[in-house]
């Protein structure tokens, strides 16, 4: 401690306050006051200050003594620029050091960046244990043909065939959205949500990751009546003034249903096929693969494989409106529009709704003749019946029942 | 029970039969799609083992739908070193593959792979390795591999050792270890027992003290001394002419 000073500094306050505690606190020399410390420090660094600026190019910026902070004009005077090229030259200097990380698996990056149906390999499907399938008693036997071979007791699922199932899978999605149908989908398990509601983000669909109230398709009025249903255009925009029309039209069903688990959803699988909605669904070995459309065999316990599929799909989805949005910017509708609906605007008179009905007419014309291209020649009846004949030799030749 | 829905697999031409008869104006928007992409076919069983011809000894076949069991030729390596080895597998295992191509980047030339933790599935590999690439029978291969196991289990010891120490050294400081909390809970539930049983006894005694009155107990104790001395003596011939006396 410097006597000197404080003898300067307590000059004031000896004048101020009693003499008496003025002379103690001279006379004692165990520690500095805050400030005189305070002071002290600050002295310290405009000097070693001062003996960098004299040493370097570059200034080191002066220390504000009322706020200890270095002094604003000085950060300033430093241009971007030259705190970036600094920060570069910097990271080329010492950036290689340390250790390398070489690239490992992260849980996040298939919810982030989930792969595409062109990135999906065997390697992929195996390392998130895609293959594993459930206890050899347990099986079904209708899923021989995705079965590769038994392993410790379980069956292993052929990896080739998941992956041109899960292809076909995506194809199919991504053709729905380019129409503008409704993709629905459905995880129920635990941890499924995140996945679920990733994938229906990408593909502009919806997601159901609680319970599936029985009776949302078949007695939908009752159940999802209430619900909120808003009119867009081709573009995805909102077009308001429909909401009268909205409110006596029968509830909104999908047009393609995604289920990720469907042991758990029978129920929603069951009206969908009452309703005539096409259904994909991951099938384990225990699952029935007529429950669904498109069945993917898969593990649909492992949540890491459930990342991936529902991944491929929100991204096939994602291509599919993407088609969508750029045929509408250049004016084309590849869905068919809501028929029964009346533009606000539009007038209540008698020609004017025959004209109506009948460009309505044409238009319905036009979609169906687009979508049946090829359904009238013969060729598209053989096919059909080529598909129908799948069920027909199966009832020559095992004496089953069929539903139809 | 014992029926087949196939109406998830025909919704095409469920949809086209419904259009066609009016039912419905329009077709859905998946129609085509579904025609150019058709769901495959279904509940057809490939057939996996070969029928046996028949002729001599020939059987009916059986199971032929069912699938084959996977062997590699490293089972037999592995069912040897964890017989010999059990506690290895009650040791945590890193099970997650990265990205599914991790084992084709270890080279088993050396036993310790970077990116792998050290454990009975590189005894195995290495022993593979050994016997293809350097010709040596299956157990002087286990034996080199199962050296170099141990060799770099004892160097993995002493590294937690000295890390260890080198922690200690510079202040940092470990809890109790398993075992020593073991003993520390059973040392408790002893205690414990010690109290309930003391005043168990207690009570005990208190209840017996009150179900003899005291006069009583002094009159029999007083009395009680030459009675006893009278039996004793009555029983000692008895007694003396046992085999135990």
């Amino acid at each position: 401690m410097i006597i000197r000073h404080l003898a300067l500094r307590s000059g004031p306050w000896a004048v101020a306050r009693s003499p008496f505690q003025a002379l103690r606190r001279f006379l004692s020399s165990e520690i500095d006051s805050i400030e005189a410390s305070a002071q002290n420090s600050v002295k310290q660094l405009q000097l070693l200050e001062a003996q960098l600026n004299a040493a370097i190019l570059q200034p080191v910026p002066t220390i504000d003594p009322e706020t200890h902070g270095t002094a604003l004009s000085a950060q300033i005077t430093d241009s971007v620029a030259a705190e970036y090229h600094r920060y570069k030259q910097h990271q080329q200097l010492i950036g290689h050091l340390g250790s390398h990380i070489t690239p490992h698996y992260r849980p996040q990056t298939l919810l982030n960046h989930p792969p595409s149906p062109a990135d999906v390999t065997l390697e992929l499907l195996l390392a998130s244990e895609a293959h594993q399938g459930h206890a050899t008693s347990l099986w079904n036997p209708a899923n021989a043909r995705y079965i590769y071979g038994i392993r410790q007791g379980i069956h292993i699922i052929a990896l080739e065939v998941t992956a041109a199932h899960l292809r076909r899978a995506a194809k199919v999605v991504q053709e729905v959205a380019r129409r503008g149908g409704l993709i629905l989908f459905v995880g129920t398990r635990d941890g499924q949500d995140t996945a679920v509601v990733r994938a229906a983000e990408l593909a502009k669909g919806y997601h159901l990751f609680e319970r599936w109230i029985p009776g949302s398709i078949t007695n939908g009025q009752q159940i999802l009546g209430r619900c909120r249903t808003k009119v867009v255009n081709e573009k995805d925009e909102e077009v308001p003034g429909f909401e009268e029309q909205l409110y006596d039209r029968s509830v909104l069903r999908p047009d393609l249903v995604v289920c990720l688990n469907p042991l758990e959803n029978y129920v929603l699988l069951h009206e969908c096929a009452l309703n005539n909605i096409p259904t994909i669904g991951v099938i384990d070995t225990n699952a029935d693969p007529t429950w669904v459309t498109y069945p993917i065999p898969a593990n649909d316990d492992s949540l890491r494989c459930i990342q991936v599929i529902a991944g491929v799909l929100g991204r096939a989805g994602e291509a599919g409106q993407k088609q969508r949005l750029a045929a509408a910017e250049k004016g084309w509708v590849t869905f068919l529009p809501a028929l029964d609906l009346k533009l606000p605007d539009e007038s209540e008179d008698d020609t004017a709704k025959k004209a109506a009905g009948k460009a309505r007419k044409e238009v319905i014309n036009r979609f169906n003749e687009d979508q049946a291209l090829g359904n009238i020649g013969e060729m598209e009846d053989k096919l059909d019946a080529l598909n129908n004949r799948d069920g027909r030799r199966l009832r020559g030749g095992r004496r089953i029942k069929i539903v139809d | 029970m014992g029926r087949y829905d196939f109406r998830a697999l025909r919704v095409r031409q469920t949809a086209k039969a419904l259009f066609e008869n009016q039912r419905n104006d329009f077709l859905p928007p998946w129609y085509r799609t579904i025609g150019d992409i058709p769901p495959g076919e279904t509940l057809a069983r490939p057939v996996l083992r070969t029928p046996r011809p028949k002729g001599r000894g020939a059987r009916k076949p059986s199971r032929i739908f069912q699938p084959l069991s996977i062997h590699h030729p490293e089972d037999k390596l592995r069912d040897d070193f964890f017989g010999d080895h059990p506690w290895e597998l009650a040791r945590p295992r890193l099970v997650v593959e990265d990205s599914g191509n991790d084992a084709k980047n270890y080279d088993w030339s050396k036993i310790v792979q970077p990116g792998k933790q050290l454990d009975g599935e590189s005894v195995v590999q290495r022993q593979m390795w050994l016997m293809k690439h350097q010709r040596m029978s299956k157990p002087a291969a286990y034996d080199q591999a199962r050296r170099e196991f141990y060799q770099h289990r004892h160097l993995e010891d002493v590294k937690r050792r000295i890390a260890k120490e080198e922690a200690m050294y510079v202040g940092a400081y470990f809890g109790k270890g398993p075992l020593e909390i073991g003993m520390d809970l059973e040392n408790q539930s002893w205690e414990s027992w010690k109290t309930w049983a003391t005043k168990q006894i207690e009570e005990e005694q208190q209840m017996r003290a009150q179900m003899f009155s005291g006069s009583e107990n002094e009159n029999m104790q007083t009395s009680s001394e030459p009675e006893f001395d009278k039996a004793l003596e009555e029983t000692e011939d008895v007694v003396s002419h046992s085999s135990a006396g």
